[in-house]
This record gives C-alpha cells, sequence and structure tokens, in this order.
C-alpha cells in the first residue's frame, strides 16, 4: 500500500508513558505527519489488534555521522567486507542505496538499519565544531532518521581562554555563536580539559582540581563554565558530559565528584557505565554502580544514559584521545588519533567485549547494575554508546535482558566472574522491566531529555513516528523486527520490511547572543586559526 | 558582469587547500588570485573554460547528451564511475549514487595515494589537522619531501612558519629537519639534514621505530644517521613527520608508508607526533570521505554484486588495463587523471562531465563542460588533512554549466529509466 495522509492504526495495544498509557487497546489516528485526536470513521485503516504500539525509538548518544566516525568507517574495511548492506526493494520515494554495516555501517545503511529497529530519531553525539560541515552531509546521506549533533566544546583553547580570564559570559556567548554557527543541537563536554592536556604533550588529567595550563583553568571550572551556559541559554538539551577517566577503575570517584560540582544543575552524564568503576587504578577493578546510581536517584536534576558494554565486536570511537591511546597500548589494536586543531581531539581503537574476559564481564554487570537499580526509568536511558560498547542493532538483546530476568541470570552464569563480587547483580536483581518502562527509555524519556516536545508521545500534535511490534515471549526478537514502523506519517516498514526511505529533518538549535564575541572569535581565528573564520561552521 | 573582489576562497590547486584567497573579478575575468602561489594562480587561471556540449564529436544539447550518456552507461555490462579533480563533495555524492544505480565501479583520484590508504587501514594512524601543527609542532621533518614544489604553501601556512599557541615566533620555535631519500630531498633551508639511500628507507624506518621502543637495534651504516635522529624526535614536545602520499618520478618502496605510520604511532608515548601525508588537490580527500561514507571504502569499489565491494588492487587503472571496463563515466577535470586511467579510456566508449570536458584526449563519445569547483561553483571540498571547507564562486555560475546540476540530471535519468 502507498501511504494515506490519513491513517488509523486500529485496535493496537498503545504504549504512550507521556500520557501514562501503558498496554491500553486503542486508535492511534496520523494525519499529515503528526497525531491527532480524531479521524473520520471512513479513513483508510491499518488493523494492528494484537500488536504493541509505541512512539519510535529516540537514540539519545550514538556515533552515526560526523569526521571522527568516518575515520572509523575508514579503517574498518574488514568489517564491511564481511556485512554488505543490498539496495531494499523500496516502493516509492527516494530510490534505495546500497551500503555496508559492521560496528560503523555506511550511512545509508545507518539510516535503514535504524529504522529496521523501529528507531526513527538519533542523536550523534560528538561533532568537532571544525567538521560540522560534514557531519550535516552526512546526516543528509541518512535516510529514515531525525537527526542532530552535539557540538563538542570543553577542550576548545578559545574557551579555556575565556575561563583562564574569568569571562564567563564570554564563555556563554561562545558557546551560543558556536551552536548557532555549527547548526548544532547541544554543547557535549568530553574528558573536560584532559584532551587539551593530551594535545599539549601531557598524559591526560587526573581530577576535578587539575589545572590546565593556568590554575584558573580546571576539569571543575569547565563544567560548571558550560553547564551554565547550557542552562542560562536555556537550552532544549542539558549539557552533555563524557567525564574525565573513562574506562578507569575507580573513576567512580571522578564521577560523583563531578556530579556534585554541578548539584542542582541540569546535566545528562552519558555513557555512565564507562565511569562506574570501583577500585584503584592499574590494580584491583570492582563495580561502582551502586554509588554512582544511588547518587542519580537522589538528584532529579540529573539524567544519564547508560553505554551498555554488550558482548561482541564494538569499535571504540571518542574525542578523548587519551583513552584511546591507553586502549592502544593495552590491546595492541589499530589505533587512529587525529589532534584537531585548537577544539578537540579522536581516537579510534577496534575492540570485542568477551564474556570470558574479566573486565568486559565486569563492564557488561555495571551497565545492568545501573538500569536495574535506577529509581526513575525517564531519567536513565538505554544506550550503548554505539558504537563503543555495542552497536544499535543489539538494543534488542539489551531489552531482553532488562525484561527477562532468567534469560539473564542465565547469561550472567556464562561469564567470567573474577571481578563480579560485590555487583548487585550477583545478588540476584529480580527487577524484570515493563514494556512501559521500556517505552520509558528508548524513546519517552530521551525525547523529554532532548527537550523534542514533538517526539516521544502519542498525543494530538506528535510527530506521527510510531512503531508497531508483534508480541514475543522473546523480547530480542519482538524488538529486533517491528511489523510497521511509520516515519513521519509515513509507513517506512511494512510488514517487517523497509518500503520506503525518506529524508529526516536536522534538529538544531540557534539561541541569542551578545554578538560582541564574534569580534573576539574572529580575533583568535585571525591570530591562530588555519580556516578563516568565515569559512567556519556550517551554515549553508 | 561588474567588477568585484571575493574573498575567503578555497583554492584546489593542491591539498593545502588555502582558504586565504582573494580573487578579483574583472571583467567577468580572473584578474588576480591574492595569496595564491603560483600552483594556485595558475589553477584559478583567468576563469574563462570552454562551454561545450559534444555527443559523437557534433555539438548537441544537455537533454540529449544526458540521453545518450544513459544509453552508453545502461548498454554497459562492467561501467565505470571515475571521480577526477575539481568537483565538489555534493557532485562526488551523485556520482556515487549513479555508480550504485548502475552497478558499476568506482574509483577517484584519492586511488593515488593507496599505498598509505592500505596502510592506515592495516595499522591506523597518529595524525592531526594541519592546524595543530601550526599550534604544537617544535620539531618538523620532511621525510623525502620539500613540500615547496607540490604544497607551496604547507610551511607558510601550517607547519613551520606560522605562529601558533605553543609556537609563539613561529619558525623561530621550530626545529625543521630534511631527511633525504636519494633524490627526494627535503627543504634546503632545513636547520638538520639526515641522508638515507632509498634501498634502506624501509629498514632506517624499522630500526627508529625500535629504538623509540628501547628494542636493541644494531647502529652501523647505512642506518646509523636515521637512528640518531630519534634522539631529536624523542626531545621534541610535538613531532610533525611529513611525508608525500601521493606518487613521485621514481616509485617509493610499497612497505614504506606503514613505516611512516608505525613510527609515528611508536613515538605516541615517549613524545606526541603526528604523520602529516600530503595529498594533491581537486577535492581528492573529498572523494575519499563521501566513499567512505556512502559505501564504506575510500577508493576501488565495485558495486557489481548490488552492493559495495572494496577491490583496493583493482582500482580504475588496473580494471582498464586489463579491459574489464566496456563504458567510463568521468566525471571532473580531464586534465587531472592519473596517466593510468586516461590512457585506457581511449579504447572505450565514455562519458565526460566536468571542466574542459569536450577537450579530452581520449574523445569521449559524449562530453559535457561544466565549470570549475571553487572558481565557478559552490559546494565543499577536503583540505589533505580531512578538514572540509566551503568553495565560493568568484565568477558567476550563470555563465557556465553546472556540474552539479548536470551530474544530478544524469543520476535522475538513470534514477527514472529503471
Amino acid at each position: 500500500m502507498t501511504t494515506p495522509a490519513r491513517l488509523r492504526l486500529a485496535g493496537g495495544t498503545v504504549y504512550d508513558p507521556a500520557h501514562g498509557v501503558d498496554g491500553v487497546v486503542r486508535d492511534v489516528c496520523i494525519e499529515g505527519g503528526r497525531i491527532v485526536a480524531e479521524l473520520p470513521a471512513g479513513a483508510p485503516r491499518l488493523d494492528v489488534r494484537g500488536m504493541v504500539v509505541m512512539p519510535g525509538g529516540v537514540d539519545i548518544h550514538a556515533h552515526v555521522a560526523g569526521s571522527s566516525v568516518n575515520h572509523a568507517r575508514r579503517l574498518l574495511p574488514e568489517e564491511h567486507t564481511a556485512d554488505p548492506v543490498p539496495a531494499p526493494p523500496l516502493a516509492d520515494g527516494p530510490p534505495p542505496r546500497s551500503g555496508t554495516g559492521g560496528t560503523v555501517p555506511s550511512t545509508f545503511a545507518t539510516g535503514y538499519r535504524y529504522a529496521g529497529l523501529g528507531y526513527t530519531t538519533a542523536m550523534e553525539a560528538a561533532v568537532a565544531p571544525l567538521a560540522a560541515r560534514q557531519a550535516h552531509a552526512e546526516l543528509d546521506d541518512t535516510p529514515l532518521i531525525d537527526s542532530g549533533f552535539f557540538v563538542l566544546l570543553g577542550n576548545d583553547d578559545y574557551l579555556l581562554r575565556q575561563i583562564a580570564a574569568g569571562e564567563a559570559a564570554r564563555a556563554r556567548d561562545y558557546a551560543a555563536w558556536l551552536l548557532g554557527v555549527t547548526r548544532a543541537y547541544a554543547i557535549k563536554i568530553v574528558n573536560p580539559g584532559g584532551v587539551a592536556v593530551w594535545k599539549d604533550g601531557g598524559r591526560n588529567v587526573g581530577g576535578l582540581d587539575d589545572a590546565i595550563g593556568s590554575s584558573a583553568v580546571t576539569p571543575r571550572k569547565i563544567l560548571e563554565t558550560l553547564a551554565g551556559a547550557a542552562n542560562a541559554l536555556a537550552l532544549p538539551h542539558a549539557v552533555h558530559i563524557h567525564c574525565n577517566n573513562l574506562g578507569q577503575a575507580g573513576n567512580v570517584a571522578t564521577t560523583l565528584e563531578s556530579m556534585r560540582a554541578l548539584a542542582g544543575q541540569r546535566a545528562h552524564f552519558t555513557h555512565l557505565q564507562f565511569h562506574s568503576y570501583g577500585g584503584e587504578r592499574g590494580k584491583a577493578w570492582k563495580s561502582g554502580a551502586r554509588d554512582v546510581i544511588e547518587y542519580v536517584n537522589g538528584h532529579p536534576e540529573l539524567s544519564v544514559d547508560v553505554g551498555q558494554v554488550m558482548f561482541g565486536p564494538a569499535t571504540t570511537v571518542t574525542a578523548d584521545g587519551p583513552v584511546e591511546h591507553l586502549l592502544y597500548a593495552s590491546s595492541g589494536r589499530k589505533w587512529v588519533n587525529v589532534d584537531t586543531e585548537l577544539e578537540t581531539g579522536c581516537g579510534i581503537v577496534p575492540y570485542s567485549y568477551r564474556e570470558k574476559a574479566a573486565v568486559s564481564a565486569l563492564q557488561w554487570a555495571v551497565g545492568l547494575e545501573l538500569f536495574l537499580l535506577a529509581k526513575d526509568p525517564w531519567r536513565v536511558v538505554l544506550s550503548t554508546d554505539h558504537p563503543n560498547g555495542g552497536t544499535f542493532l543489539s538494543y534488542p538483546e539489551l531489552i531482553r535482558l532488562l525484561m527477562d530476568r532468567a534469560y539473564r541470570d542465565g547469561r550472567l552464569k556464562g561469564v567470567n566472574q573474577r571481578l563480579l563480587a560485590g555487583s548487585a547483580l550477583l545478588d540476584g536483581l529480580t527487577r524484570e522491566y515493563t514494556l512501559g518502562e521500556i517505552a520509558i527509555v528508548t524513546r519517552a524519556g530521551p525525547a523529554r531529555l532532548l527537550g523534542l516536545s514533538q517526539k516521544g508521545h502519542l498525543g494530538p500534535g506528535a510527530d506521527a513516528d510510531v512503531t508497531v511490534y508483534a508480541p514475543n515471549g522473546d523480547r530480542a526478537k519482538m524488538f529486533a523486527a517491528p511489523r510497521y514502523v511509520i516515519k513521519a506519517g509515513a509507513i517506512v516498514v511494512e510488514e517487517g520490511q523497509l518500503r520506503r526511505a525518506p529524508a529526516g529533518a536536522r534538529l538544531a538549535v540557534r539561541p541569542d547572543y551578545d554578538t560582541a564575541v564574534t569580534k573576539d572569535v574572529k580575533r583568535f581565528f585571525d591570530d591562530y586559526a588555519t580556516v578563516a573564520f568565515e569559512n567556519y561552521g556550517a551554515e549553508p | 558582469m561588474s567588477d568585484r573582489s571575493v574573498a575567503h576562497v578555497t583554492c584546489l590547486g593542491c591539498g593545502c587547500a588555502c582558504d586565504d584567497i582573494t580573487v578579483v573579478v574583472q571583467r567577468g575575468r580572473v584578474a588576480e588570485a591574492q595569496q595564491a602561489c603560483a600552483l594556485g594562480a595558475a589553477w584559478f587561471g583567468d576563469g574563462r573554460i570552454p562551454d561545450e556540449i559534444r555527443i559523437r564529436g557534433h555539438a548537441g544539447t544537455l537533454e540529449r547528451a544526458v540521453a545518450e550518456a544513459t544509453k552508453v552507461l545502461t548498454d554497459a555490462e562492467r561501467p565505470l564511475v571515475y571521480l577526477a579533480g575539481d568537483i565538489s563533495c555534493e557532485v562526488q555524492r551523485d556520482a556515487v549514487a549513479i555508480a550504485d544505480r548502475l552497478r558499476g565501479a568506482i574509483d577517484s583520484l584519492a586511488g593515488t595515494a593507496a599505498a598509505g590508504l592500505l596502510a592506515a587501514q592495516r595499522r591506523g594512524r597518529a595524525g592531526a589537522t594541519l592546524g595543530e601543527l601550526r599550534q604544537r609542532a617544535d620539531l618538523v621533518v620532511f621525510w623525502g619531501v620539500d613540500p615547496g614544489a607540490r604544497y607551496p604553501r604547507y610551511g607558510a601556512r601550517y607547519a613551520v612558519d606560522a605562529v601558533g599557541l605553543a609556537t609563539p615566533a613561529g619558525r623561530k620555535s621550530r626545529r625543521v629537519i630534511a631527511v633525504d631519500v636519494g633524490d627526494a630531498r627535503g627543504p634546503a633551508d632545513a636547520d638538520g639534514r639526515v641522508t638515507i639511500p632509498p634501498a634502506a628507507e624501509v629498514d632506517a624506518l624499522g630500526a627508529m621505530r625500535a629504538t623509540v621502543q628501547g628494542r636493541l637495534v644494531r647502529t652501523d651504516a647505512p642506518l646509523g644517521t636515521a637512528i640518531a635522529l630519534v634522539h631529536d624526535l624523542t626531545k621534541a614536545r610535538y613531532v610533525a613527520l611529513v611525508a608525500d602520499a601521493e606518487p613521485g618520478p621514481t616509485p617509493s618502496d610499497p612497505d614504506r608508508a606503514e613505516a611512516l605510520i608505525a613510527l609515528a604511532q611508536a613515538l605516541n608515548g615517549p613524545t606526541r607526533c603526528a604523520l602529516s601525508t600530503l595529498r594533491g588537490g581537486g577535492n581528492r580527500s573529498g572523494a575519499d570521505a563521501v566513499l567512505t561514507w556512502q559505501t564504506g571504502f575510500p577508493f576501488a569499489v565495485d558495486f557489481a554484486r548490488g552492493y559495495p565491494i572494496y577491490r583496493p588492487h583493482a582500482g580504475a587503472a588496473e580494471r582498464l588495463a586489463r579491459q574489464e571496463v566496456d563504458a567510463a563515466l568521468v566525471i571532473g577535470a580531464p586534465a587531472t587523471l592519473p596517466d593510468g586511467v586516461a590512457g585506457g579510456l581511449a579504447r572505450i566508449p565514455t562519458v565526460a562531465i566536468g571542466p574542459r570536458a569536450s577537450t579530452a584526449a581520449w574523445k569521449p563519445v559524449v562530453a559535457v563542460d561544466t565549470g570549475v569547483a571553487g572558481i565557478h561553483e559552490g559546494g565543499t571540498a577536503f583540505r589533505m588533512d580531512d578538514v572540509p571547507l566551503p568553495l565560493r564562486p568568484a565568477l558567476g555560475s550563470a555563465d557556465v554549466r553546472s556540474a552539479a546540476v548536470t551530474v544530478r540530471a544524469l543520476r535522475e535519468r538513470l534514477e527514472g529509466g529503471a
């Protein structure tokens, strides 16, 4: 069938947590790409009786486009050769494209595969402003998902100078200018100050009060400045923070200190699993999940995504250059590092998480602990930090781990136990996520945290992004193959087959600021940059 | 057209992609490209280009050209799409769609640096954007290359002379070492000089790496001078190791690219180091980026099975030499084609769309002249370090046929006809 302008999804079991709808049989009406309250009786119907109806999935944090992702793609010809993606047989609309998969798929394949999972919105989590133009071009070639990106701040020399000079207002204006000129959606901080230290010949920062060049510049100060900026600018999404000391034993102390540093302020802490390890650096590892999630539970101003590790191949790709250098040194795998002028870094190491490896097993357990001990699903989002902890294709398996205790306990028995002492998972966490909770952590919650008022719910006026699943006791199978996916009112997946691949919309902000800052930034560019101020950014 | 000047223009004369050019336009021609080097000035020229459509040697309309091109390409069993120089990323994106649709092979000018790309796929790489070298490099090692010849402003804008945050005195903040490998010599004005026989180059790089890693190596000639250089490297705060990725007059050792990467990676530990690989112009780095994001592979891709297959040792030149191609679509300036590609095109029916396509020596069946990206057409191009830059056409596109519009028309014709 072609997509009619009006459509009644009739008789499905609806999960719309934003409206308190938890498994209620009702119709969902669509007109002109939006959800509407009612349609005339004669409107076209899609019979979804017996099926589960949810808003389209919203990925709050994934690496899907931009220079770092493309460096990773270029590094992985063997994965792409092993996972060809022929052009799908589409019914109408833009012609289909072929591509390749692996942990870092080509752009068209990325869009097709997201839609194939019932996801209709995704945020690229780390874009160097210098390469913003590339990120937009790649997202333009990524169909089916509405998308935006978080622009990297927190290691850039201009910002650090403003902090050193105590110019908080100018730092805020700079952040606002940068968001607008790169057409970004939110502010991302990666290892505040640590990347700058690495680029300057140091190893990394150790703690929140390490000086970065000037004693006035510390990770704490960077966090405070940018969280303050995001909140003062009333950005739809809070500052999105990748803490210092990612992946280090004992980093739970740094993570908690970072959270305390921003006490009372809205902030999002990303891939929390990678920041929730107890023990001591260079010595013992153990889970620190309980301490971290208890803090999050008690602080409603904070939100997190988990960054679950899934067993199997992954590619670690991050602006956190020093971390990737450590991983290269310890794993001996191939390694890309790209220091990015005046702004940030980029490191890439292909990786594999193995059940029989003690640290992999600990990371897997820590992520599950965070999910299972979280009290408020609205603030704890499902993510694998794709492709760092595993690809987005592993979300259905992750959902099964959360919903099916017997399955989870069975998997737990098969993993290396050496570092699991003290993990709450071993104490027998009995919790099983409900479908309603899954709808929160995969769509309603992330949409709300991103400030996407049109997404993640099925109320009148919402974007008509809807996913319909055939119920299956094996939740991995159920969530891996939705029966229907509707994107902006178009039926893009029909009977489990991708049938249309319309372009997605771009999500971006353009906050107001005092334009006096641009004169100062231009001076800095004239002195140091290799790209003209006038050529910077991604304005059309 | 009124006289004017356009500032912040990006030059695609080489991979430096200097974006500080002011183009002065008088009477509809480029009168001057200020700040441009000699190579850049030649690239801009006066902006005059032919504006013809040739179908089997005769003048024709665009509509007929597109129809004839469609026939040539759809009649072929093994068509090849080749991305030549001087087209924008936007055109390259449409060109990959055409290859995908035709189930053809596609390759680009990026393939000229195949050895380096393959080495980076095996090992990764330790790199930086050029501006980072400007900010930090206190030791610049030109390994068998004097950038003055093929990348004239590389030293002035990036690695050597420019003032950076950690290099406040510019050239005086840095030490420059030239490594001469046979005839491939470093800059004449270097502060230090090391000579390595070409036959010993890869061994020397290996011995240097072993020394950096603290492994015992023999220090006798001919590697002794190279090993002695390690002391300078590890003492520096940030090393820029600069090598030419484009082929020179004499073929380099196929293992050289990987040995350079390995040395640069090993230096990150004792100190910081970035390998800067010099790439040619015409937006070839854009072709690499676009092919990578759309297919997962940077060059030499084959869609014959309906999905991208990587054939890094069966690029355009090899396929043409083996007569595995029965038609070709060349998008971009024919003058930029490597000899191995241009030489093979005369034997098969071809379609050429791009700047000066009508002058192609191999006599295309269909030739459509277009503007030059960056002179007559806008869009995006990539610097050699993968930094994307906007193109600012100084000459109006009104007088010149657009490559973007032409290639899009061909794409739509091909997509509509299946």
